[in-house]
């Protein structure tokens, strides 16, 4: 374990304070966690928040995305106060479009083969390491997903992509896209079972005001709190994190 | 009993309700809602070194300024937290006021109080006025109403907060209200014989 780790007794904080706090500290270094939620629930403002944070304190990291491109990333980021375009500039945060390399390997845009799935995984692992990568983003691993032919493909693909990150002692947050309020973490039921973590980014209507909430489902190899928060988005602070009073849910079951 | 001495009198009693006891409930006639709040502010002004967040839930931000444009202008300790300018379709800005979308937001709210909070000098005395807890009872249902004022009562122990909820009789609608404000350390019930 580096120093750094050792300090923080393995774990690797997200810098956000309230979920530092739920997780008991911080995510086990080396985790795989599953961001999951509908359209505009955060997930992107949350992992992008988690490299920043991370980048700051000299942690390397980088951002695959797939469903964004690149200049819409970067702007929408922009009207945040946590996001620093010298990080991008000095290369302790890394933008990569996913959908280049796949291009570039001359990989089918549709549906990947074995081959072509083993090449990809390659390829991300090839990045990380050459970077010395400590904090990695795929947004979305569903898009990622809907390439691979079989859920056994799909199960092969996060498994071999987890371990090789987590012996590289970098922890990863995968995007996970479900239809809103579902309560499902995944398209294939596959990812939140090979995940070492899920956070689940949810909605809750109250009053006419559609809220985003946050619950740690799962996060193997810490103490956290599976207690709903309601979540916000500030251009000041970012994700901001505060107890939810009453669930819309406990009120319908009175009724 | 004249208008006069009734300021007076609440300028005597209720700046010492609020340095003597942590959560202060001030039950009081709409007609002395104005005569509360100047003197509120006169005592907040009072205090240097203090530092306060100020909820409106019954005007807006901008009325307030202008109500009392000469007493508050000035006092940079003072932070607003506006809950009805945009429910009611008014878009000002101001830098001294954090603008809340709906009264019903009170996770919102509860945030926005104690990032207020951080920003205060740690040895500065702090002072938390809701105005009023039963503006906040007309918007929201009784029982999430009940769990924001516990966890208000809550935070601001823990963080040495003097804490202030205003009560409106005629809009003390609720059994509600009643229960909640018993459990402040000290009841202020503003009546015309007050001295």
């Amino acid at each position: 374990m580096s120093n750094a780790e050792l300090k923080n007794n393995g774990l690797c904080n997200t810098g956000i304070e309230t979920l530092d706090e739920i997780l008991g500290g911080g995510i086990p270094v080396g985790s795989t966690v599953l961001v999951t939620g509908s359209s505009g629930s955060g997930k992107t403002t949350l992992c992008m928040q988690f490299l920043i944070n991370g980048a700051k304190k000299g942690e390397r990291g980088v951002f695959f995305t797939i469903t964004e491109p690149l200049f819409k990333l970067t702007k929408n980021m922009e009207s945040f106060d946590f996001y620093d375009k010298k990080l991008i500039e000095s290369g302790l945060v890394n933008l990569i479009d996913l959908r280049i390399i796949s291009e570039r390997l001359g990989l089918d845009t549709e549906k990947y083969t074995v081959e072509d799935a083993s090449a990809l995984l390659d390829i991300l692992k090839d990045i990380a390491d050459e970077l010395n990568v400590k904090r990695l983003v795929i947004d979305s691993i569903t898009a990622l997903c809907y390439r691979l032919q079989t859920p056994e493909m799909i199960r092969d693909f996060i498994f071999k992509l987890g371990s090789s990150l987590a012996a590289m002692k970098c922890t990863t947050f995968l995007t996970s896209e479900v239809p809103p309020q579902k309560f499902k973490y995944s398209k294939n039921d596959i990812e939140e079972f090979i995940s070492d973590g899920i956070i689940f980014l949810g909605d809750e209507e109250r009053e006419g005001d559609l809220m985003r909430t946050f619950q740690v489902v799962k996060m193997r190899g810490a103490a956290h709190s599976r207690i709903k928060y309601m979540m916000y988005l500030s251009t000041k602070n970012g994700v901001e994190l505060t107890p939810l009073l009453s669930s819309t849910s406990k009120i319908k079951s009175k009724e | 009993m004249t208008v006069s001495s009734i300021v007076e009198g609440l300028r005597e009693r209720i700046p010492k309700s609020i340095m003597m006891n942590q959560t202060v409930g001030i039950i009081l006639p709409d007609k002395y809602y104005r005569d509360i709040k100047q003197v509120i502010f006169e005592f907040l002004n009072s205090k240097s070194d203090s530092f306060a967040v100020y909820v409106t839930i019954t005007r807006p931000y901008h009325t307030i300024l202008n109500e009392f444009g000469d007493l508050i202008a000035n006092n940079k300790n003072i932070r607003y937290v506006d809950c009805v300018s945009r429910i009611a379709g008014i878009s000002k800005m101001d830098p001294n006021c954090i603008f809340i979308e709906s009264p019903t937001m009170l996770e919102k709210l509860g945030l926005e109080i104690n990032n207020l909070f951080r920003e205060a000098d740690e040895k500065s005395s702090k002072y938390l006025i809701i105005d009023s807890l039963s503006t906040l009872m007309v918007y929201n249902d009784p029982e999430i109403v009940t769990k924001f004022f516990y966890y208000l009562i809550n935070v601001t122990r823990a963080k040495d907060i003097h804490s202030v909820y205003l009560v409106i009789e005629e809009e003390e609608a609720d059994k509600q209200i009643k229960k909640l404000i018993n459990l402040t350390d000290k009841i202020e019930k503003i009546v015309d014989s007050f001295i």
